[in-house]
């Protein structure tokens, strides 16, 4: 399902590209939905597209041994996930699993990139919203380390 | 001198009911013998006759007066021997103390709450004091974390006050259970969820230290300035009266200065977060 | 400046009089030095003039070790202290800014403020640790005590500074003003001779601002190495004029025991949580003199420190926190 620069303006993480920049993002852009337990992508999985959750839930983990799943947290409504999609050698981390239904925007991380390299503005905002995505993540990381250090 | 008030006698207050709240957690329902108010984010010191007394911000609404309630974690000598006491026995109360949260300053804004843990009991108060003058209010978000489903006290709050007109309530756990379909992780990734005019909007914060600290940092990184951040601090506290010394942080009593602060007041004081 | 004097024998008569209706404590020579003892007419011509100084403070006169403030007993009479050195009659002035609070006034601090007839004495000698001299405070008062005693020869010499000491004077018999312009000259001299000594003695020594300065920047490494003959065993807090941090403790029937603490005992700032800001000993050690130097100031406008030198006396650990000024004052 195609998207369009309204639908993109209602989610906080597309706040300050511009509406032409809206327009090429919704372009290389598709609503995604999901069921429960559907699992987006597994760990080392080879990723052709970013992920910003619009509705449901996601749990994002890791996998020690074949079939043992660690859960490691959520997503929430209005993260990005998928990152490493923009990154050669474009390997996932972690999977990625239904816990609700769940509706996402997925944009094609090819198009993304080129878009990255042909406009400084759009690639400059872009992987500044990446760089924070992940320092959330870390942020997050080390507040949980430190929970269960207290504990 | 029997016209001024001693500071240090506590009025005497009837305890009626007792909630459980969790396993670790109750709600006290007291009923002052004198008159009583105290505005949201204030505390008291809540005693139990002959054997100790600590400070509590009651999770009542400010606008009800005839009682007010207290909600208790057994966390020591003294809150164990609270949760042995049954309706009927008399507690002491000293207060209200300190600076609570400045509600007048929301007139107009956009409020986000973040709450983490035993939090959630002042944070109900202020939430009762907002759903007072929510005309006056843009909206009020809460984003809550709890380590289990167990430890969120008042679970019935969040249904409420998602369909109290202007109110939004997240929630998230540590560790889910059996039952938990909701979201997991830290209270911070909450913050992605929400939907706020920033220059608009004010920022509480009030949980256990850790969550303090993280969640002032991810509030300052998405703009808050640090004067729209309200911080509510906790300290050993034995007088409450900005005397005794033993909730100093820095040069301040947060007794008696806080224990609502702003950021910005706070910033250049060391180990706040300790 | 108005100077009386009265001849030292009809002054002992005197205090003997008013020992009818007055309870009264004098600096006293004893096998020790000086200290604080409830006046009897047998210890009346023991009491000590003209030098510094009682090892205990005022402080345990208006902020007891121990009261119960919730059913205290009032002063039964109004009291007399003879002997006070100016180090710690400026020592009240922040405990009066802490415990006459306009919105939380302590009523049983006040009672007793309001009922002691401060006599002071003038410092023409001084002990090691004086150092009042650095913080501007002056081996004498001429100001904040109600008045001053002034041991000349067979005279005592009052130097009257308030209108409650005048008051209190007229009660006394054989008082006359001062005319020996001679004996004025003497203690003035006294005085300035005094002031010279303690100068002479405390000359490196930083000034109250600039302590905060030093303090506030010091490194890890100079707490670490004071703080380590320090057993916490709270002796500077205790004795210290300006240092009142107290606990509460509940009795039954809700009575309340204010009882004095020190942030230098392990436990201060311990919350039930188990977290605790004090806990480990340097910065425990830190935070006294942070509180003293850098915070007190920030709330109060009176001295958190009058320079009396006690501190250093009861050190068991022999830690001298001059010495620590010094060395950051480098």
């Amino acid at each position: 399902m195609k998207l369009t620069t309204g639908d993109l303006k209602k989610i906080r993480f597309f706040d300050h590209y511009t509406d032409k920049q809206l327009e090429t993002i919704s372009k290389m852009s598709s609503l995604k939905e999901f069921k429960v337990k559907d699992i987006l992508f597994e760990q080392y999985d080879e990723l052709s597209e970013v992920f910003v959750l619009l509705e449901g839930s996601l749990s994002l983990g890791i996998s020690l041994a074949k079939e043992k799943r660690i859960h490691l947290g959520s997503i929430v409504e209005g993260q990005l996930f998928s990152w490493s999609a923009v990154f050669s050698p474009y390997i996932s981390t972690a999977w990625v699993m239904a816990m609700a239904p769940a509706k996402v925007i997925a944009i094609d991380a090819k198009k993304l990139n080129k878009e990255i390299e042909k406009d400084c503005d759009f690639g400059f905002k872009t992987m500044s919203k990446i760089a924070q995505t992940i320092s959330h993540r870390l942020s997050d990381t080390r507040f949980q380390l430190m929970n269960q250090m207290m504990l | 001198m029997t016209d001024v008030k001693n500071i240090y006698k506590p009025i005497k207050a009837r305890l009626t009911e007792v909630i459980d709240e969790s396993p670790l957690i109750k709600t006290f329902v007291l009923i002052p013998e004198e008159e009583f108010s105290f505005g949201t984010g204030q505390f008291i010191e809540l005693s139990v006759d002959g054997i100790g007394e600590a400070p509590f911000t009651p999770s009542s609404s400010p606008h009800v007066t005839d009682k007010i309630e207290v909600t208790v974690m057994r966390t020591g000598y003294v809150t164990e021997i609270m949760h042995n006491l049954k309706p009927g026995a008399y507690m002491g109360i000293r207060g209200p103390y300190g600076r609570g949260y400045p509600v007048e300053a929301f007139f107009g804004k956009e409020v986000v709450i973040l709450g983490g843990g035993c939090g959630l009991a002042p944070i109900r108060s202020l939430l009762y004091a907002l759903e007072h003058i929510k005309d006056k209010l843009e909206k009020v978000i809460l984003c809550y974390g709890s380590k289990t489903p167990a430890d969120c006290v008042y679970k019935p709050l969040f249904k409420r006050l998602n369909s109290t007109e202007k109110f939004e309530a997240y929630r998230t756990v540590d560790k889910p259970d059996e039952g938990w379909d909701g979201s997991v992780g830290v209270v911070t990734t909450l913050l992605n969820k929400i939907r706020f005019n920033l220059e608009n909007s004010i920022a509480v914060v009030c949980g256990p230290p850790i969550m303090m600290k993280f969640g002032t940092i991810r509030l300052i990184e998405m703009g808050y300035k640090e004067d729209q951040i309200f911080l509510s601090m906790e300290k050993n506290m034995s007088c409450g009266l900005g005397k005794c010394g033993h909730c100093m942080m820095g040069e301040f009593f947060v007794c008696k200065d806080g224990p609502v602060f702003t950021y910005r007041e706070l910033k250049n004081t060391p180990d706040i977060w300790k | 400046m108005q100077y009386l004097s009265i001849k030292k024998e009809e002054w002992d008569k005197a205090v003997e009089q008013l020992l009818l209706s007055y309870t009264i404590f004098a600096a006293v020579d004893n096998e020790f030095g000086i200290d604080y003892e409830l006046v009897r007419p047998e210890n009346i011509a023991s009491i000590s003039y003209n030098k510094a100084k009682p090892a205990t403070s005022l402080k345990t006169f208006f902020l007891p070790v121990k009261e119960n403030v919730t059913s205290g007993i009032p002063l039964k009479r109004q009291r007399i202290i003879i002997g006070a050195p100016n180090c710690d009659i400026q020592g009240l002035k922040i405990l009066d800014e802490i415990y006459l609070d306009k919105d939380f006034n302590d009523i049983s601090y006040r009672e007793r403020r309001e009922n002691t007839i401060l006599i002071s004495i003038d410092c023409f000698v001084k002990q090691e640790h004086c150092h009042c001299n650095s913080y501007g405070i002056r081996p004498w008062s001429d100001a904040d005590s109600d008045l001053a005693v002034i041991r000349n020869n067979d005279l005592i010499v009052l130097r009257i500074n308030t209108g409650r000491g005048r008051e209190f004077v007229s009660q006394l018999a054989y008082v006359q003003v001062l005319k020996d312009e001679n004996i004025i000259s003497e203690i003035e001299k006294a005085n300035s001779k005094a002031e010279s000594l303690l100068k002479e003695s405390n000359k490196g020594l930083p000034d109250y601002k600039a302590t905060g300065i030093i303090v506030k920047n010091a490194g890890d490494e100079i707490w670490r190495k004071y703080s380590a003959p320090c057993v916490s065993c709270g002796a500077c807090a205790t004795i210290c004029p300006t240092c009142s941090c107290f606990l509460l403790i509940d009795k039954p029937g809700f009575e309340k025991i204010k009882q004095l603490d020190a942030c230098q005992y392990p436990g201060f700032q311990r919350v039930a949580g188990g977290e605790d800001s004090l806990g480990e000993l340097p910065n425990r050690f830190r935070n006294r003199y942070m509180c003293k130097y850098v915070w007190k100031p920030q709330k109060f406008t009176s001295l958190a420190c009058t320079g009396c030198g006690r501190c250093i006396e009861a050190c068991i650990g022999k830690i001298n926190k001059n010495e620590l000024f010094i060395e950051l004052a480098i």
